[in-house]
């Protein structure tokens, strides 16, 4: 669904998830592996140090209590050697030698070299060959047995014995990591359903997600998103009536202006053709208007609060709109009074708007009373709260048609006044965003007012 | 030709009715429910022009109202409510034809003339008797082929009483014909009227019926 323009890098996060743990298991198991590979050799070398140590001792005892049978036992090892099929067989090679250093016994593999120093462990070289060897002496000192060990089949050894115990445990390694895909992708899966419902949905679709198995740390996102679903359907819905309507609105004029120009195309007389084009201006103004107060509403409806403001004094917006509307337009007879009964704190508002407003409530209350009717626009304080409105003492209205006044395109169902419908809608607009209410009702004894009233006792101006 | 408009909006009203008269019908114009309910009990119509989003009484409500009476009125929704749903309620509450706004006043007329033609049983565009034929769409007569010129009222009163051959049309129902409120004829206008159609259409084309009205003469 996304554009190919803009694709940004987001990581999966299942792969994420596959990698890490994979990785994570397979460092795991190498440094496991070569931990017991370390312990396998080194436990092979304490043994056949033990071993060394044992064959060496068993000499010792034979050198002191029987040094006749040495001479014999070199012979007999000989070939007991050549019996063997040479290969690398881990074997002990050994020397009986005098204190001197004359050779009693030796086995034929046995080094020639001895290991330097003392008596006990230690590593020397023949040669090239590297030994590790034992050397005991008698306790008269006329013997010195020295039993020793290629160190290079010694490590082979335990490198075989080692692998033996770590490398099975590799077998385990593809299975292990099959697990992990398994369990990741089953893990995974409730937001794979959840991207394919939302992926599968029409644009036309806003009704809530209602897939079942949402998993816990998924579920504020899906509460999230049906929040803004619900949020986006209502705006979508409010669009297209206000657009339907508006279009609905639209016609009546259009037609009007279509016909009048059709009536002066065909009209017979002077007369009647001028009435017919003077029509059809009247009908472009009043289809001008009408887009006006449109254009109007649709830029307050997106707004959440005041675009601007400042600080202002509502009986000084009640005296310009007075002094500007007073004497002029067609309703002309109609006297607009004024009455400042309080002196309000100022307000943070927006001048524009509020003047806007005053205007329309001003215009509508001519429009709709008979004429001669009188019209004050007031200004005081109530409960400490401040009010601006228009009253005038014309027939008022229903009361139950009272709250349909401010609906959009209702024009009252006794009149056929000509307005767009809207203005009561944009006064009510504007009022909500200074925070404060329109309110529109009969006056006993005759009359309609309707007044905008602040909602709580402004903090001052706020400049 | 008498007809009824029922319009609230002063600019489209307006132009209807001069529209209207252009088409040679003679125009009551009302802007509510209320006024033409009581228009429709008070006068005799040969056509109505109903809008039907009406201040005080809706238009399907008076349409329903006006059929439950009997009435055979010819009646053209004219209106913005242009869904398939506004339309077919709007056929069935009784109307007779349907026209959605903005509209071609050439479309209304035609339509209006039809609407006439049907209600006097006739199906063709012309109307005829005697060898004086009319036609409405665009307002010509011949008689025995040649064109003869009318004046507005005598044309009216023509395309009455073509429209109601085989009646007998009293005075009074001429009169309401021929003139919309505001209009009221003379006395003796309708004799006047008369008396010119038969200079130029023959003596026999219109028989005096002496105390009751006027009726066509017996063809050839």
């Amino acid at each position: 669904m996304a554009g190919p323009l803009f694709e940004p890098r987001v990581r999966s996060l299942r792969k994420r998830l596959l990698m890490s743990v994979s990785i994570g298991t397979l460092v795991l198991w190498a440094a496991a592996a070569a931990l017991s590979y370390g312990q396998a050799q080194h436990e092979v070398q304490e043994l056949m140090d033990a071993q060394m140590a044992q064959s060496a001792a068993l000499l010792l005892t034979l050198a002191t209590k029987a040094p006749a049978s040495l001479d014999g036992l070199a012979t007999h090892m000989a070939s007991l050697q050549g019996a063997s099929d040479g290969s690398n067989e881990l074997t002990l090679e050994f020397q009986v030698r005098h204190a001197d250093g004359g050779v009693v016994a030796r086995s034929p593999l046995a080094p020639t070299a001895l290991a330097g120093g003392g008596l006990g462990f230690a590593d020397f070289d023949d040669g090239d060959d590297p030994w590790r060897g034992l050397m005991l002496a008698t306790s008269d000192g006329a013997y010195r047995i020295q039993v020793a060990q290629s160190i290079r089949l010694r490590d082979q050894e335990a490198l075989e014995i080692a692998a033996k115990t770590v490398l099975p445990l590799g077998l385990f390694i593809p299975l292990l990591l099959a697990l992990i895909y398994y369990a990741v992708r089953r893990a995974l899966k409730p937001l794979d359903d959840l991207a394919a419902e939302v992926s599968a949905r029409s644009s036309e679709n806003l009704h809530p997600l209602t897939s079942t198995q949402v998993p816990r740390e998924a579920q504020p996102l899906v509460d999230e998103l049906n929040r803004l679903l619900l949020r986006l359907g209502t705006t979508l819905d409010n669009e297209r009536r206000f657009t339907a309507d508006a279009a609905h609105e639209l016609r009546t004029p259009l037609a009007a202006v279509r016909v009048q120009a059709q009536v002066a195309l065909a009209s017979r007389g002077e007369l009647e053709h001028q009435h017919a084009l003077c029509q059809v201006i009247a009908g472009t103004d009043r289809a001008t208007r009408l887009v006006e107060q449109l254009l109007r509403l649709a830029r307050l409806d997106p707004l959440a609060r005041l675009p601007s403001g400042e600080s202002l004094d509502i009986a000084e917006l009640a005296r310009a709109a007075v002094n500007e509307i007073g004497g002029v337009g067609p309703d002309a007879r109609k006297p607009v009074h004024l009455a400042i009964e309080a002196e309000p704190p100022s307000l943070f508002g927006s001048h524009d708007l509020l003047a806007m407003a005053l205007r329309n409530l001003i215009d509508n209350a001519r429009r709709y009373t008979p004429p001669e009717s009188a019209i004050t626009v007031f200004v005081r304080l109530e409960d400490g709260a401040p009010v601006i409105g228009v009253m005038d003492d014309g027939p008022g209205v229903p009361n139950e048609e009272l709250p349909k006044l401010v609906e959009r395109f209702y024009r009252g169902r006794e009149t056929s006044v000509e307005g767009s419908g809207l203005g009561l809608a944009i006064v009510q607009r504007i009022a909500q965003l200074h925070d404060a209410r329109l309110e529109i009702r009969n006056l006993e004894g005759g009359g309609l007012v309707a007044l905008l009233r602040w909602s709580q006792t402004p903090l001052g101006g706020k400049s | 030709m008498r007809a009824l408009l029922v319009e609230d909006d002063a600019l489209l009203g307006d132009g209807i009715r001069a529209g209207l008269r252009l088409a040679d019908f003679a125009v009551d114009w009302v802007r509510d429910g209320d006024a033409a309910s009581r228009a429709l009990l008070d006068h005799a119509y040969d056509i109505c022009v109903l809008d039907l989003g009406l201040p005080r009484r809706d238009g399907l409500t008076l349409l329903r109202e006006l059929r439950a009476r009997g009435s055979t009125l010819p009646v053209l929704v004219l209106t913005a409510r242009d869904t398939r749903e506004n339309i077919i309620a709007g056929l069935d509450a009784g109307a007779d034809d349907y026209l959605t706004k903005p509209f071609d006043l050439g479309e209304l007329q035609a339509r209006l003339r039809a609407l006439v033609r049907r209600a006097g049983g006739v199906a063709g565009p012309t109307l005829e008797h005697a060898g004086v034929v009319l036609e409405p769409a665009s307002r010509r007569v011949t008689a025995q082929g040649v064109p003869i010129t009318l004046s507005a009222r005598e044309y009216a009163l023509l395309l009455d009483l073509l429209g109601h051959k085989n009646h007998i049309r009293t005075r009074a129902q001429l009169e309401e014909s021929l003139y919309a409120w505001g209009e009221e004829a003379e006395s003796n206008t309708v004799e006047v009227y008369v008396h010119r159609l038969r200079k130029k259409l023959g003596s026999d084309f219109i028989r005096t019926l002496r105390g009751v009205g006027y009726q066509l003469g017996d063809a050839g």
